[in-house]
């Protein structure tokens, strides 16, 4: 497997610019996913965007000092994601439920996603891709949950045009400030 | 500096020794709870003084859950949680013993742990001032050695507060801020027999993988846990969508296990279980799961007997009192730490057996990530319930208004031969009713005697002292 595909490997301090052309593509893609994360279109986004390979992982951050050699996460322990294509589908279908309480009615969605470093890797259909995201939800009357964090994300160009097969969601907070996570990132 | 003011003082020099709170008693708080009439008052939920007295009656009281021994197997390894509001760092000591310590420099106050966790500790040093503690709470020397030339400074009598008893049971260490509270076995009496369906259905013991998960919920504590005590009533409702999600069905407890199901309470900790063997695991997901409980209930039966050996995998919650909740089955195992009286820490851990398969312990960890923490299908649906179950009590007018704790009053069922009260059906409040009889009996007595020969005691305790 290559490194770039390896879920508990981050990214090398990569430095390998694309031509703007697939620059340009990648950042459009980037931006309509974060628009049907907004609409709550959850099986188009499966269906459209996630690759059959897809790893998607979110650990759990903890606190620890600076010369723990744990560090702040590791993979194959706590994590809010630890997805396949199977885990992906089983939320979805729980969204897709007119009794997911939690989301009805409607929680409102803003996906920003910013600080976008599109790189070549060794396998020419394979993209590495960093960016930082703030994530908004808002329902009821007032109840807010807003969460930033970074993503290392791994796109796949094929036939019908870019698949996410690979995420890394990094948060920013320990405890997680929210009473629940009725979203993607 | 306080002069003869403070009693027991340190002839002019700090007396630190450990101060450790004297409980009070609150008749006006216990009788909130009207176990006549099935009814709870919402000032439970909302008010301050409650909230405050909750923290001295019960938090600085009971045995409080603090870790798995499997989170700190070497000297030195530790961790920071906490007992009630209070912020406690458990370590490994040199010889195999566990301690227990407030998080907070005797000088000036501050944290001396700032982690959550770490492994072959040296010690504790405080940021503010550089005051340097052993792994044993012991201050073992200060920065700058502006200390050394004061002759007036006694460091021997110096160290952080321990805890005044700790101790374990089947690798889940506890501990008490009180002196006078019985051993951690009284404290459980009988309800060790639930325990042991997750805790001893194997001879390998168990341990917690993969870390914790912590989050906030605006919830008072109480809601979370009663609804573990007892209350499977909700997951029709509340967690239909994440059943149809997993099980392509609703949640069924099957109507042929109607006569096996039952509720048991003592001391106000609560077990309440369908006894349909892999209800709760099969939600997880996973058919290895379910072919793994099958066979570890068959082979648990020379250990636990038939009927708890069918609790391992089945539809069925648990909270030890006050704070302490899990789930057999789906081995969610969790806290729910007061942060004032409208918001909860919640930490969760994941439970296995230490000698099951690796890929077992993995599935475990990814099951309850998909149903039992923050983005879990299941626990997804619960926040908001106990969010707007408080939160709807800063209407002075609502939080007038009664709270119905009625379901299964005549259901009884003191022939049963099982420890505890028990009552028939798990869909019951009886478990929530003895829950808060508990919290009444912590808010009216200022002793142990009492505490332990009240209503929630196991019936055939009081039988016995009837003889």
């Amino acid at each position: 497997m290559l490194d770039v595909l390896e879920i508990s490997k981050a990214f090398d301090d990569v430095d390998r610019a694309v031509d703007p052309g697939t620059e340009r593509a990648i950042e459009r893609w980037l931006h309509r996913e974060a628009r049907l994360l907004d609409g709550e279109r959850y099986q188009e986004w499966l269906e459209t965007c996630i690759d059959a390979d897809i790893h998607y992982w979110m650990p759990d951050m903890e606190t620890r000092r600076r010369d723990d050699p744990r560090g702040t996460y590791a993979y194959g322990e706590a994590a809010y994601f630890d997805d396949r294509l199977n885990e992906l589908s089983v939320r979805v279908r729980r969204y897709n439920e007119p009794s997911a309480w939690a989301d009805n009615p409607a929680t409102r969605h803003a996906h920003l996603i910013s600080n976008i470093e599109v790189n070549a890797t060794d396998d020419p259909d394979l993209f590495a891709v960093f960016s930082a995201f703030t994530n908004v939800r808002n329902r009821n009357e007032a109840d807010q949950d807003i969460i930033h964090g970074r993503r290392e994300d791994v796109l796949r160009r094929g036939a019908d045009g870019f698949r996410l097969v690979r995420r890394r969601v990094f948060i920013v907070q320990n405890i997680l400030l929210s009473k629940n996570l009725n979203t993607f990132f | 500096m306080c002069g003869t003011a403070c009693s027991g003082g340190g002839q002019g020099r700090p007396n630190m020794k450990p101060v450790y709170p004297k409980a009070g008693s609150y008749p006006e708080f216990a009788r909130l709870v009207d176990r006549e009439n099935a009814q709870v008052d919402r000032r439970l939920f909302s008010d301050e003084a409650i909230y405050q007295a909750e923290l001295q009656q019960i938090f600085a009281r009971a045995w409080l859950f603090l870790a798995h021994e499997s989170q700190i197997p070497n000297a030195g390894d530790f961790l920071r949680t906490s007992m009630g509001e209070d912020d406690v760092i458990v370590v490994r000591q040199r010889d195999g013993s566990v301690r227990a310590f407030l998080n907070s420099c005797p000088h000036r106050g501050n944290r001396v742990c700032m982690v959550d966790k770490g492994a072959k500790s040296r010690g504790f040093i405080c940021n503010y001032h550089g005051w340097s503690f052993g792994i044993d709470g012991r201050l073992r020397g200060t920065d700058g050695k502006v200390y050394d030339t004061d002759t007036a400074f006694e460091k021997a009598q110096i160290t952080l507060t321990p805890v005044a008893q700790i101790d374990s049971y089947k690798g889940l260490i506890f501990a008490t801020f009180d002196l006078a509270a019985p051993s951690l076995a009284d404290f459980l009496g009988p309800f060790t027999f639930y325990l042991d369906v997750m805790l001893d259905n194997d001879e390998g013991g168990t341990e917690f993988v993969g870390g914790a998960i912590r989050s906030h919920i605006d919830c008072n504590w109480k809601f979370p846990a009663e609804n573990f005590v007892g209350d499977i009533l909700h997951a029709f409702w509340s967690h239909q969508s994440g059943a149809k999600a997993i099980l392509g069905g609703g949640v069924d407890l099957g109507s042929r296990y109607d006569e096996l199901a039952f509720q048991a309470s003592v001391y106000g900790h609560g077990f309440e279980t369908n006894l349909d063997k892999v209800g709760n695991t099969r939600t997880l997901g996973y058919p290895e799961l379910v072919d793994y409980v099958f066979d570890l209930s068959e082979k648990a039966e020379k250990r636990l007997g038939s009927i708890r050996a069918r609790a391992i995998g089945a539809i069925s919650s648990c909270t030890v009192f006050p704070n302490f909740s899990f789930l057999p089955g789906q081995n969610t195992f969790r806290v729910w730490h007061p942060r004032g009286p409208g918001k909860i820490e919640l930490v969760v851990w994941t439970l296995v057996n230490r000698n099951a398969p690796e890929h077992i312990k993995e599935l475990y960890r990814k099951g309850v990530m998909m149903t039992f923490s923050p983005g879990g299908i299941f626990e997804m649906d619960d926040g908001e319930n106990w969010e707007y179950s408080t939160r709807v009590n800063q209407g002075f007018v609502t939080r007038q208004q009664p709270l119905h704790y009625g379901l299964g009053i005549d259901s009884a069922d003191p022939d049963r031969e099982l420890p505890g009260h028990i009552h028939k059906g798990s869909l019951n409040d009886a478990n929530q009713r003895l829950f808060y009889t508990r919290w009444s009996e912590f808010m009216e007595s200022d002793n142990w005697t009492d505490l332990q020969n009240g209503v929630t005691a196991p019936p055939q305790k009081n039988a016995q002292a009837a003889e």
